[in-house]
């Protein structure tokens, strides 16, 4: 045989089996929900960006937080409060400003947050290839993309600059290094701007998907993002465009906000969802939609709670601000003497002899409002009402301060305070101050109207008066406006992830 | 010798040019004198040829005077011979001593044993034969230094435990099987006197050709085929054995446990049982281990026909195969039939075609085994022994005693029906093509097919005494019957095609070289069904359909899985005056188990030989040939499951919408998926010496070897940035070092013939890293401690057992008082355990590594001797410093039986410093993980021992027979070790992680049988 047919015959026995090789050697799972065969249909990827909402819920170890631990048992408006000071002893070590590097309350928010980044992410990378409603997946989309922007929103405001993940990571990216702060704030608006595209308003949506984001929600969170960064101009105009599509009105009694029937109500902007009938337990709260806010805040003894999150004198203080009790008080801080709900009422003895004079009111709920089957403590039904209307006001008044536009300013702080104000007119007159006064009073109004609802450190870090009212509890400006990296995860990344200076 | 100078003498002395053709007699024989039966006689340069008859003769017409006529048998040595005018020629054949000259199979080819440059060992069809194997792999054990063997179980047809050079991974490290070419998965369809030879590839460069799946070592099996020009045979082959147990634990008689029984009472504050206030009474009660053995029959009978023309060859074979198991007889029995034909066809000068089909047919009834739970052994080591087997009146007892698990044995037996029944055809077809100038390709197409069910019944039984109050506890009674029937196929095909080229270029420089694709499609499909409450509760009745409860009762399923492979490889080997040999292979392997980040992955290695004998300078009579090795290569194991790479998403990640607060679905994966999943990679470096002595009468090769797993699949935890839970990661690393020595003498010289082998294997492993931020992996969980054994770390042998130190009993109170705190409850007659780090606390941390399974080494032995027809085989199989962890007794339960040591125990001080009291709760713990249940694995068995006779000749011609062998031989005859439980080889029948724990073990039997071997 001529070397010619040698090579021709040569050439088509090994290469002729080899060809299509990409497609044979793809084979994906045949049966069972994997990812390869998820993600085909409209309703998966509802249940795909429902699984980014469940992370929102996320509040016990090992994944979650509660947002009252840092923004107010961080503050000066409440103590830690609960059995002892062995009672979730790490929060009063982070409260008191002495550490601790590495605790499971930190580890937890860090793993809450990139899980539910990454679930978020999950959904961006998965439904556009998904064959569906064109309106419907443009939805989807933008609620995870709002979802992805809240939990580094989270994560930016408690660790300064994360490692940025706007991706699923394969197990190569692990070991992702810290991304700067203002990188992580420009990912945090480019998400919001592209969610505010996507969403709809809030009253767009069918009454079955009561909870979901809205557009006004993004917006809101974007104007935060803005105050962060001193954006004002951007800030006060987002506001005004919140204000101006008549989405939201104050309800027009105080004290019903934080009730049951106050949930999703006309002034909420973003409420996290729970309720006390899913059954759920202490485990890891991936199929748990009750809340632990309510059994946490509540006083212990006959109350059956733990006593935490207790409000200071200084808060109680600044509801006498102006001379007479601001009316919000009573919706939000109990007194001794005052009846907890259907529970009795409020003696030092009936807490089981705990020294504290003061039990957070927002998030109580009555024992007729307990979970009807399982153990209610995980099953806790109150709403966290994260955005309110009324701090979109005052993140309003607060804008228009600092770009000069003061009669703008006092016009929305004004509407907070006339809705307070209710149908006594002589309380809280009118802000009429201008100049640092105005802004102090916007400031007091910040403080009474959104007590123990989370905001309250964040608050004094963003605006730069932590060092003011933190600094008797070992507050130090260049080192706990920042929490600690938890030491775990530096270890976990050999090193790729640094520490906070200071820590 | 004198004769073969002889047959030389005349070679050459009528080796003159003569070119008359002519009829060429001749008689060859062994340089005994005794005729050769079946040589091949071939013209060089022609496909004519002849075999010898059962005389030794042979004739061929038409036979040119300068022809070269060769002759070849396998065993002796080839010879070349040119009849010049001699039409009768007398050929004298000298047996091979030296095995240098054997054809070894390598990967995709075949080559002279001198010019090998790895590490290959071969296993030959006689030393297969020689034992009454169900499973090949049996076939390896104590043959190759290096691979280490261990039955997983002694019931028939149960899966063996193969590590090559040691365990490379903590997943799978079963080697690669090759049947003719065809990967398969397990041998149990195969049957072992189909095969002709069995090669082991174990250092890397050998095993480099068949890249991302060689890791862990790879198997070549050759089946038998015909050889050219020879006559039809006719081959019959049959023994008959009959199987029963070596060694039965020695248990507590009834007064024994009684006694024990009203003391463990008394100790625990208990009031002893009345039934036991005298114990004499009771007598020797029940022995639970004799009731549950049996002797069992084992038997094969085999037909073979083989032979070949001028351009052909055929070998068609069929067998039947039964063994029973000892435990439990037919119910774990096994029986299979297997066809076998192997063809090949010169159709064109340039084109040659064959085929391979194996067709089998196999039966196994399946009795739980390797469990602590549901086993008939676990079942009559724990049983009380005042419980009868069977009640007065005929029916099944069950145990007042015992609790859950621990239910009558002799009933679990008769009340399982669990038979799989498989078919399976593996067989390819090829065509070859011969271009010239030393290139052939050569195509082949395989396909491995299995369908295969199983039938499960559950009967309903009761052993209550009175049917009416159902007194049984709920164990020993089963109420409602129901039926699960299982299907599964598993299609395999593979097309390769391989380009060799040979060539020599000049004297000395020779080169082979071959390339090839392979594309490998596997796919698995499952579908099943149950259904309950059936009429009949008879086995042979139970179909789904036979049911009296509505449609609604039934249940199916059903899925499938698939994965393919796409290589291309290359290998070139070269040899220069066959002194300086060295090869080269590359293969590169696409798989879809791989990620789509690494799809493909390449396997490279390189070695080289110093045939130093060879040399001009060599000259030694004594050390005749000598080869020096060295190899490094890159191999991975690709058994990391076909999905691997991908999730599950888990649905129940719900949120609450809507102003009624519903419950919506969400779903996601909380596990990553790793679309960089890719094979374990295994690098590893071998150097060996192959040498002979006395002219190939000793022989001698040994390897030095370290075998380095890189990218080994694990869990390790991830950065919390992941969002996610820790997928599988090719993170962990494991390292195998050791050393292989094999070594024979062959004296042949004689009337009396001898020979012994030996070879041995160390092995040293370690787990180098669990990846970063790696935990221990904690496995192989024992009921009666409810805790894991083993612990694999970095720095320790994979899977070592990690527990507390048994430092003695406690012999007083005040011994108590002064030692480190165990327990509020401890009490004299309760285990001391060692306080390790010094705190005066026993807890966790005083817990370290107290045994490893792993081997020091582990040997093989045998002795050949013939005599005037006689012939005797020893071989000797064992293994030398690993611990078995003896989790037999189930020391959870209170009122099972114990071995006869407990009557050793605590009574009083000064009674027992290593048996504890009896006690009826065990609040010390005294059962917890520790170095009471480690002991001393090894052993030493003598695997085999076989007397055969073969008819002399002269009779052989009477009958018209080629060969007659009759021969008894005995299986396990004796085994040596300290062990106390039933069988000391245990593997690892859970995985890597969970290797010899003693869980009442199926035990191996001892045969004794009889064969007999027919050739005309």
């Amino acid at each position: 045989m001529k070397i010619k047919h040698i090579i021709i015959v040569s050439i088509a026995a090994l290469f002729v089996p080899s060809a299509c090789s990409k497609d044979f050697l793809d084979r994906k799972p045949l049966v069972g929900s994997t990812e390869e065969n998820f993600y085909k249909t409209p309703q998966d990827a509802v249940a795909a960006v429902n699984a980014a909402y469940a992370a929102l819920q996320f509040e016990i170890s090992p994944a979650g937080h509660f947002r009252w631990f840092w923004g107010d048992i961080m503050s000066d408006d409440a103590t830690k409060g609960g059995s002892g000071d062995n009672d979730v002893n790490a929060l009063l070590q982070l409260e008191t400003f002495k550490g601790p590097v590495n605790t499971d309350l930190l580890e937890s928010e860090w793993t809450a947050d990139f899980e539910g980044i990454y679930r978020a992410n999950v959904v961006l990378t998965r439904v556009p290839e998904i064959e569906m409603d064109v309106e419907l997946k443009k939805r989807i989309l933008a609620e995870a993309t709002f979802i992805r922007a809240w939990f580094n929103y989270n994560l930016v405001t408690m660790f300064g600059g994360v490692p940025k993940v706007d991706h699923l990571l394969a197990p190569s990216e692990y070991n992702l290094p810290r991304s700067s702060a203002s990188e992580i704030w420009a990912f945090i608006e480019q998400d919001l701007r592209n969610a505010i595209d996507g969403l709809p308003l809030r009253s767009q949506y069918a009454a079955a998907d009561l909870g979901r984001i809205t557009r006004g929600a993004a917006q809101a969170l974007l104007v935060k993002t803005y105050l962060w960064q001193k954006k004002w101009p951007e800030a006060q105009t987002l506001a005004e465009a919140i204000i101006a599509s008549n989405e939201y009105q104050l309800v027009p009694i105080f004290a019903n906000i934080f009730t049951v029937a106050g949930e999703n109500n006309s002034e909420s902007v973003f409420e996290i969802q729970y309720m006390n009938a899913s059954g759920g337990n202490w485990g890891k709260n991936n199929a748990n939609e009750g809340t632990f806010t309510n059994v946490f805040q509540r006083a212990r003894g006959t109350f059956g709670g733990y006593g935490f999150n207790i409000p200071t004198d200084a808060l109680v203080a600044e509801f006498f601000k102006e001379g007479y009790e601001d009316p919000r008080l009573k919706s939000t801080v109990f007194r001794v003497g005052d009846p907890m709900g259907d529970r009795g009422t409020f003696t030092i003895d009936a807490t089981g002899g705990f020294p504290y004079k003061y039990y957070a009111k927002k998030y109580f709920s009555n024992k007729s409002e307990e979970a009807p089957f399982g153990d209610p403590n995980p099953n806790g039904e109150s709403n966290d009402r994260v955005i309110r209307y009324a701090d979109v006001l005052l993140m309003h008044a607060e804008a228009a301060y600092h770009n000069g536009n003061e009669s703008a300013a006092r016009t929305s702080l004004n509407k907070v305070r006339a809705r307070a104000r209710g149908n006594t007119p002589s309380l809280l007159p009118d802000v009429t101050a201008t100049g640092t006064a105005l802004l102090d009073a916007i400031y007091h109004e910040r403080r009474v109207e959104l007590a123990l609802e989370g905001h309250r450190f964040f608050d004094l870090v963003r605006t730069g008066r932590a060092q003011l009212y933190l600094g008797p509890d070992g507050y130090l400006d260049n080192v706990h406006s920042l929490f600690p990296i938890p030491l775990s995860q530096i270890q976990a990344t050999n090193g790729a992830i640094k520490q906070n200076p200071g820590y | 010798m004198r004769k073969s100078l002889y047959a030389l003498f005349l070679t050459v002395l009528f080796a003159a040019p003569v070119w008359a053709q002519k009829t060429v007699h001749g008689r060859v024989t062994g340089a005994d004198g005794s005729p050769l039966i079946g040589v091949t006689v071939a013209i060089l340069g022609s496909s004519r040829g002849a075999a010898t008859d059962i005389d030794g003769k042979f004739s061929m017409e038409n036979v040119k005077a300068d022809a070269i006529l060769q002759f070849s048998y396998t065993g002796y040595q080839p010879k070349s011979i040119s009849p010049g005018n001699e039409t009768e020629l007398l050929v004298v054949l000298e047996e091979t001593a030296s095995v240098i000259n054997e054809v070894v199979v390598v990967g995709y080819g075949s080559q002279k044993r001198s010019n090998i440059s790895g590490a290959v060992s071969t296993i030959t069809a006689d030393e297969i034969s020689e034992l009454p194997i169900l499973r090949p792999e049996q076939a390896l054990q104590g043959r190759t230094a290096g691979v280490q063997v261990t039955q997983n179980s002694g019931s028939p047809g149960s899966t063996l435990t193969v590590r090559v050079r040691g365990t490379g991974t903590i997943n799978n490290s079963d080697p690669l099987y090759i049947v003719d070419g065809i990967p398969v998965d397990g041998l149990d369809f195969l049957n072992a006197n189909d095969i002709e030879s069995i090669n082991v590839l174990k250092d890397a460069a050998s095993a480099a050709i068949y890249g991302a799946r060689g890791a862990n070592g790879v198997v070549l099996i050759t089946t038998r085929t015909g050889k050219k020009n020879q006559e039809g045979k006719i081959r019959y082959e049959a023994y008959y054995g009959s199987q029963s147990t070596w060694k039965k634990a020695n248990l507590l008689d009834a007064r024994e446990y009684a006694i024990l029984s009203n003391e463990a009472h008394i100790a625990a504050g208990v009031k002893p049982l009345p039934e036991f206030s005298n114990p004499d009474a009771l007598g020797k009660g029940t022995n639970w281990l004799d009731a549950l053995f049996t002797n069992a029959p084992i038997a094969s009978h085999q037909l073979a026909v083989s032979g070949g023309g001028e351009k052909s060859t055929y070998s068609l074979s069929g067998n039947y195969f039964n063994q029973d198991g000892i435990v439990g007889g037919e119910k774990a029995g096994f029986k299979r039939y297997t066809v076998r034909f192997n063809g090949t066809q010169s159709v064109k000068k340039w084109l040659n075609i064959g085929t391979n089909v194996g067709l089998t047919s196999l039966t196994r009834n399946g009795l739980p085994e390797n469990n602590e739970f549901s086993t008939p052994l676990v079942r009559a080591l724990n049983m009380d022994p005042v419980t009868p087997v069977r009640k007065a009146n005929g029916t099944y007892a069950y145990s007042r005693y015992s609790d859950t698990d621990i239910t009558n044995p002799i009933n679990a037996i008769e009340q399982a029906h669990d038979r799989w029944r498989s078919n399976r055809i593996v067989g390819s077809v090829f065509g070859e093509f011969l271009l010239g100038n030393g290139f052939s390709v050569r195509s082949t197409y395989s396909v491995d097919a299995t369908f295969a069910t199983q039938d499960i019944f559950y009967p309903k039984f009761d052993l209550s005494n009175d049917p009416v109050l159902s007194d049984a506890p709920s164990q020993e009674k089963r109420l409602i019957n129901s039926v699960v029937k299982n299907n599964n196929t598993w299609r395999n095909w593979q097309w390769e095609n391989v380009l060799n080229w040979q060539h020599t270029f000049g004297e000395a420089h020779s080169v082979q070289a071959t390339f090839g694709t392979t594309a490998l499609y596997n796919r698995h499909e499952y579908n099943g069904g149950a259904n309950t409450n059936l009429p009949s509760n008879n086995w042979k009745d139970a179909y789904i359909s036979n049911t009296i409860d509505p449609i609604t009762s039934q249940s199916a399923y059903g899925g499938a899985d698939e994965s393919a492979l796409n290589s291309y490889f290359g290998r070139v080997n070269y040899a220069y005056n066959d002194r300086y040999i060295l090869s080269a292979a590359l293969r590169r392997d696409g798989s879809s188990r791989f990620g789509i980040n690494n799809r493909y992955g390449y396997f490279p290695s390189l070695s080289a030989a110093w045939v130093m004998s060879h040399e001009d300078f060599w000259h030694s009579d004594l050390l005749n040939f000598l080869k020096l090795r060295a190899s490094w290569g890159q191999n991975g194991n690709d058994k990391i499951g076909n999905y691997s790479f991908t999730t599950i998403v888990n649905s129940g990640q719900n949120y609450t919408f809507g102003p009624t607060q519903t419950i919506t679905n969400g779903s996601v994966a909380l596990t990553a998926a790793n679309p960089d999943l890719k094979w374990e990679t295994i690098t590893q470096t071998d150097f060996g010496v192959d040498l002979e002595l006395l002219q190939g009468r000793i022989n001698f090769t040994g390897d030095y070897y370290i075998k380095n797993t890189s990218d080994m699949l694990y869990a390790a935890p991830i950065p919390l940035t992941a969002g996610t839970e820790a997928p599988v990661r090719n993170v962990a690393s494991v390292r195998n070092k050791g050393l292989e020595l094999a070594l024979n003498y062959r004296n042949r010289d004689h009337a009396f013939k001898y020979s012994f082998g030996g070879n041995i294997a160390f092995v040293n492993n370690k787990v180098t890293s669990l990846g970063e931020g790696g935990q221990p992996v904690f496995a192989g969980h024992v009921q009666s401690s409810n805790a894991n054994v083993t612990k694999t770390e970095v720095g320790h042998p994979i899977g070592s057992y990690f527990g507390y130190v048994q430092e003695g009993i406690f012999q007083s109170r005040e011994e108590i008082a002064s030692s480190a705190f165990q327990n509020e409850a401890t009490a004299p007659g309760d285990i001391k355990f060692k306080d390790l780090n010094g705190d005066k606390i026993i807890d966790a941390q005083d817990q370290t590594y107290i045994g490893n399974p792993a081997p020091d080494f582990t040997y093989g032995l045998n002795f050949d001797f013939e005599y005037k027809g006689f012939d005797l085989g020893i071989f000797l199989q064992g293994s030398q410093g690993n611990d078995l962890y003896n989790a037999t007794v189930r020391y959870d339960f209170s009122y099972v039986n114990r071995p006869v040591h407990v009557l050793k125990r605590w009574t009083g001080p000064g009674t027992s410093n290593t048996e504890p009291r009896v006690n009826l709760s065990d609040q010390n713990q005294n059962a917890r993980v520790s170095t009471r249940f480690v002991e001393n694995g090894s052993y030493m068995r003598v695997k085999n021992v076989q007397l055969g006779y073969n008819l002399p000749p002269v009779w052989l011609k009477k009958i018209k027979f080629d060969k007659l062998r009759l021969y008894v031989s005995a299986q396990n005859l004796f085994t040596f070790t300290q062990y106390t439980g039933m069988d000391p080889e245990i593997g690892a029948y859970n995985g890597a992680l969970d290797s010899g724990i003693d869980r009442g073990f199926y035990p191996q039997a001892r045969t004794w049988m009889g064969g007999v071997q027919v050739m005309f």
